[in-house]
């Protein structure tokens, strides 16, 4: 039989007894003999539920069971079980429910007529602070939905300009916005959404070195981010803060949401331990989204997190949902929390923020550069001497990696389209003497294809800089961007 | 009602001092008779809390189980849990309220610009929805 150490206070229940000895096999049958034994420390231990109650950890020797099996962590002869009671606190009152002014019940009169949010559900709601990562395509449609459901602080981080190719799904910017900072241009539309909500705008990129600083003063986390470094970051900051990070990522027809960091759940490095090779997961600017797309999934984090707040519902802990438009189809999977993970597990490596880009094999990026200087480095060559080679009839190779899609919409006279996934097979075909150019949309693809012909032993291959984009900016302007 | 014998009141204190402007967290280790409550040890904790510590604070089970068992080490129980409010008052808040248990005394300390103010001693109950305050002295 174990024994259970009986915490002082509850002495008066077992006959002034400090250990018990009672049968079972698992630490859930030791328990439910000790208070059938003990039936009034019955209501001390559970809930009416029947649930342990929240502030009670309990121990198997010195292990919480929360991280073995649970209930069904079997119990030796020998063993000893213990109940420690979970305590924090501190002074800083989780803030005193805000009154809701007559203008507020009038805005918010279809939430406060549900009785699983009400009134006060409302107040919760105009408690709470959560921060959105990045102003783009998920934070859109979450921006503008959490302003006018009423959360009464929300915080942004984003230090990106409207774009014209952001107009295409980032619904919360305008053509007019098209120059202006991100986040200027979604606090305006929020604002005017929904006076009562309190913005605070973080105008810059979230790193190792300010992110404690910014998510502490948060309840929730929303990442709406698109690059593998910032969410590992925004992860690890959540585990350390012990804050809920509501995950969602797109891509073409294709998104992915879920709720990691949340207590006794998994996180991100439970499922991705490591991330992928630098390259092999292409951003929404690399590979296209479905305006739409982020709609959806922006969507389904905003209702996540307005779940967290008003504590209602079954959050969408442990399960990755899956949502394919194309098919219209929703999937589950299951998530499980890794007792090895590094940051999160039993014995974590990973206690403090470490260098991110590193982690991901991302060179640090340089600092933004006006097109016009684009440096060209060794084995690069600029646009305007491959226009000027063309214009001599100098014999050499124009290679395009694009896809035959993007062909279409532009391309440049002369230029040969191998798309890079063929690349490697057509190497044979040229010849390593030759001088060879290679291009694609920005410079990226082609420099990839630049390092498999060097491979191969060619001599004179050279990345066309900035791609048909600088093309368009230095060549011929009447060539489309994308 | 919960006594405060003089030594580890003076080391509370000291320790509510020295982590201001910090919270700082511990166990009182003591005696009960006749419902009376004697501390006759504290023993200061690390404040565990992740993030900001000026107005949050938060054990570790493990340590909670350690004090446990100093304290039955020791013949004594393990009777109640202090921290401190730096620059606030000893009230008992929501976030105490929330991460409670009712089988112990909890003792805030207030301590203003560095130095002791005043303190109370609070019982909250199972449901986490009130807190009574305890009778408390200390020498």
């Amino acid at each position: 039989m174990a024994k259970v150490l009986i915490p002082t206070p509850l002495r008066q229940y077992t006959g002034k007894q400090d250990t018990v000895h009672a049968p079972g096999a698992t630490v859930g049958e030791v328990l439910n003999a000790l208070t059938t034994q003990y039936p009034d420390l019955r209501k001390q231990l559970f809930n009416d539920q029947g649930k342990v109650r929240s502030f009670v950890n309990v121990y198997l020797n010195d292990e919480d069971i929360r991280y073995l099996s649970k209930d069904s962590t079997p119990a030796k002869d020998g063993d000893t079980i213990s109940l420690v009671p979970s305590i924090a606190g501190g002074s800083a009152a989780v803030a005193p429910p805000a009154a809701l002014s007559n203008d507020e019940i009038l805005r918010y009169s279809r939430h406060l007529i549900i009785p699983e949010v009400g009134i006060e559900g409302q107040q919760k709601l105009k408690a709470a602070r959560v921060l959105l990562i990045g102003a783009g395509g998920l934070g859109a449609p979450l921006g503008l939905y959490l302003t006018a459901a009423g959360v009464g602080h929300i915080g942004m981080v984003d230090f990106d300009v409207v774009d014209f190719t952001n107009l295409q799904r980032q619904v919360i910017h305008a053509t007019a916005d098209v120059g202006r900072k991100k986040l200027d241009s979604a606090a305006a539309k929020m604002q005017a959404i929904n006076p009562h909500v309190e913005i605070t705008k973080h105008e810059t990129a979230l790193s190792s070195e300010n992110a404690l600083d910014i998510l502490k003063d948060y309840d929730i986390v929303v990442d709406g981010t698109d690059n593998f470094p910032t969410r590992y970051l925004v992860n690890d900051a959540c585990v350390l803060l012990g804050k809920p990070n509501v995950y969602g990522s797109i891509f073409r027809f294709e998104g992915q949401a879920t709720v990691f960091a949340y207590e006794g759940g998994p996180c991100y490095r439970c499922l991705y331990p490591e991330p992928p090779p630098p390259g092999l997961v292409p951003s929404c600017a690399e590979g296209g989204v479905l305006g739409i797309l982020p709609g959806t999934i922006g969507l389904i984090q905003a209702t996540e997190t307005v779940k967290l707040i008003l504590g209602i519902g079954e959050p969408l802990v442990g399960r990755l949902l899956l949502y394919d438009a194309l098919g219209m189809r929703f999937r589950e999977l299951k998530l499980r929390k890794n007792p090895e993970c590094p940051v999160c597990g039993e014995h974590p490596t990973v206690t403090k923020l470490i260098d991110y880009q590193q982690f991901c094999g991302v060179p640090r990026q340089e600092p933004v550069q006006e097109k016009q200087e684009t440096r060209v480095n060794e084995g690069e060559i600029d646009v305007t001497e491959v226009k000027a080679k063309l214009d001599r009839g100098d014999k050499f190779v124009l290679i395009d990696v694009r896809e035959p899609h993007e062909y279409k919409i532009c391309n440049i006279p002369g230029a040969k389209l191998i798309p890079l996934g063929e690349f490697p097979k057509h190497v044979g075909e040229f010849d390593p003497n030759a001088d060879i150019v290679i291009h694609c949309r920005s410079g990226m693809r082609s420099a990839k294809a630049c390092a498999i012909l060097r491979q191969a032993g060619f001599q004179h291959v050279r990345n066309m800089v900035g791609g048909i984009l600088a093309w368009s900016d230095k060549v011929d302007p009447s060539v489309p961007k994308y | 009602m919960i006594r405060i014998d003089s030594e580890p009141w003076a080391a509370m204190v000291s320790h509510a001092r020295k982590t201001y402007p910090n919270e700082c967290c511990g166990a009182m280790l003591g005696v009960i008779e006749d419902g009376v409550k004697t501390v006759h040890e504290a023993l200061p904790l690390e404040n565990a809390f992740a993030g900001a510590q000026a107005a949050r604070y938060e054990l570790r089970p493990e340590d909670l189980l350690a004090a446990d068992r100093a304290a039955r080490a020791r013949n004594m129980d393990l009777i109640g849990i202090y921290h401190s409010h730096p620059d606030c008052d000893a009230y008992f808040s929501e976030t105490d309220l929330k991460n409670s248990c009712p089988w112990y005394s909890f003792v805030v300390l207030s301590i203003r610009n560095g130095e002791f103010h005043h303190a109370n001693s609070w019982l909250p109950n199972a449901e986490q929805t009130e807190a009574a305050k305890e009778e408390l002295s200390y020498e």
